[in-house]
């Protein structure tokens, strides 16, 4: 049992030392999804700004809301909805799409969630030029606590690199979770406060945090926006990351050497 | 100093059906305590290594045969570390290099340079190190200003010569090389052949499973024949080979 921790822990720290190593090959994989294209990754700039402009001048119009509160909302919104989303998908393909790689060279298995985590930090760098296009447009009030923002999105991202460790294993085991996962995502955006503010649901802003998601996004577009978070988000968020951590590495502790016979 | 030692090693695998991978099954079973969906639980184990033991010391260039199914590849992938054993004991010193299948950790899209340094980074290597390797590899797979194409463009003889240079590129001290020389031509066959018994000179382990006994026999020091995951040494297996030929 400890032998098997120590391989387990050495697993963990074989895949951070390879840190460099993700990150170039994230990047790599970046340019090769846009490797035929004029613009580049910077395709992901342009098709976020045409959503978010579109959308915003749409909806703000359609519900009679204020464009300068309603649009830098709903853009930090779908951009984070975005990140959220693409992990938790593509995780459900985390060892599958990998599998090739995995029969064929020892590389520690949590060095994928690293890579795919990082992959889309690359593509949100590339999609927070929008935010701050919208910040320019609508400057937003900021606050002291707007540095919030950066605790915040460390928890996000630690959240997330658990979600995609326990998904991934999850999948890779039972083939359909991946199209459970496509089928609950759209109903998880609509319960995720990215058209509206959860309080704007009143009494019935409870479904709003019923969903994980959306304590990410508030804590990360609240302290943004320079309006204040509801005093909950940040102990479930922070509770989530021990809970969340601690079941994934149980898991991956007692299942990690099936992984490369699962896929 | 290279070194590879399994003691009574066993590896055994589950093979999942359609039913046993499907949540679904799983959730009808319990909900069900078992009755409707019985089959769904049911996986086969295979037993691909049965108590194996050996001790393979640097200088030591070992060959496996064995038929399709027979448990090769399995045997390598537990010595690189990739599958863990069920039982016994296995020790590894040196670094180890794998060349099992074909365009693993290639990115079709990206062009053979650009495969170069991510197959580096992947292997351990810092990106420094990998670009320092990348004139020794131009030199030994002789593609040329293919290397400046996206390896989608490649054959597969082409992608194996790539493949095969980056893999020995970083002085492995156990190679492990599976049937995979297939693809290359005769020209690559020498090279690669020449390589080897430069790997092997070099007092490194080197273990390679192949179908094709011409090439085992001139690699390899010693051959073992994989049968129901047990390793029997063949210790006539260059004699008979000689009388094979010479017949």
């Amino acid at each position: 049992m400890s032998s098997r921790w120590t391989a387990t822990q050495n697993d963990l720290l074989d895949a951070l030392r390879k840190l460099p190593a993700a990150l170039f090959l994230s990047w790599s994989d970046t340019k090769a999804r846009y490797k035929r294209s004029m613009l580049g990754p910077f395709w992901l700039t342009l098709g976020t700004a045409i959503g978010v402009g579109g959308l915003g001048f749409v909806w703000s119009t359609l519900f009679k809301m204020d464009k300068a509160t309603f649009i830098p909302l709903l853009t930090v919104g779908l951009i984070l909805w975005g990140f959220i989303a693409a992990i938790v998908t593509e995780s459900s393909q985390l060892f599958i799409q990998n599998a090739q790689l995995i029969r064929n060279l020892r590389i520690p298995l949590f060095f994928y969630p690293i890579k795919l985590v990082l992959r889309h930090l690359i593509n949100l760098a590339h999609n927070a030029i929008v935010i701050l296009i919208v910040f320019l447009i609508y400057p937003p009030d900021w606050h002291w606590s707007a540095w919030l923002v950066i605790p915040g999105f460390v928890l996000v991202v630690l959240n997330l690199s658990w979600m995609s460790l326990f998904i991934g294993m999850f999948a890779s085991r039972y083939r359909d979770t991946e199209t459970a996962i496509t089928n609950f995502m759209p109903l998880l955006f609509f319960m995720s406060p990215v058209l509206f503010k959860a309080e704007q649901l009143g009494v019935g802003s409870w479904i709003v945090w019923m969903n994980p998601f959306s304590y990410f996004i508030s804590i990360v577009r609240d302290p943004l926006l320079g309006h204040p978070s509801p005093e909950f988000v940040w102990p479930v968020a922070i509770g989530m990351v021990l809970v969340g951590w601690a079941v994934t590495l149980w898991m991956f502790n007692s299942r990690r050497t099936r992984i490369p016979y699962w896929i | 100093m290279a070194h590879l030692v399994f003691e009574n090693v066993s590896v055994r695998y589950p093979i999942y059906n359609a039913r046993a991978q499907s949540l679904r099954h799983q959730f009808m079973r319990i909900a069900t305590g078992g009755k409707i969906a019985a089959e769904a639980g049911h996986t086969v184990s295979v037993t691909a290594l049965d108590d194996v033991s050996f001790e393979l010391k640097s200088g030591d260039s070992i060959g496996l045969i064995g038929h399709n199914g027979a448990g090769k590849s399995t045997l390598l992938r537990t010595m690189a570390g990739i599958y863990t054993q069920d039982s016994g004991r296995i020790i590894r010193e040196g670094r180890i290099a794998t060349v099992l299948e074909i365009g693993s950790g290639m990115d079709p899209e990206l062009s053979g340079y650009e495969n170069i340094l991510r197959m580096g980074m992947l292997m351990g290597m810092s990106l420094k190190e990998a670009r320092s390797k990348i004139p020794e590899i131009e030199e030994f797979t002789e593609l040329g200003d293919f290397l400046n194409l996206p390896v989608r463009t490649y054959s597969s003889g082409m992608t194996m010569r790539l493949m095969f240079a980056v893999g020995t590129s970083f002085q492995p001290e156990i190679l492990l090389v599976d049937e995979m020389f297939g693809a290359g031509d005769a020209g690559f066959q020498e090279k690669a052949k020449a390589r080897m018994h430069d790997l092997i000179a070099n007092a490194e382990i080197f273990v390679f499973a192949s179908h094709d006994h011409t090439m085992l026999g001139g690699l390899c020091g010693r051959v073992y024949e994989l049968k129901h995951g047990k390793m029997n040494y063949l210790p006539d297996f260059k004699d008979k080979k000689l009388e094979r030929t010479g017949a």
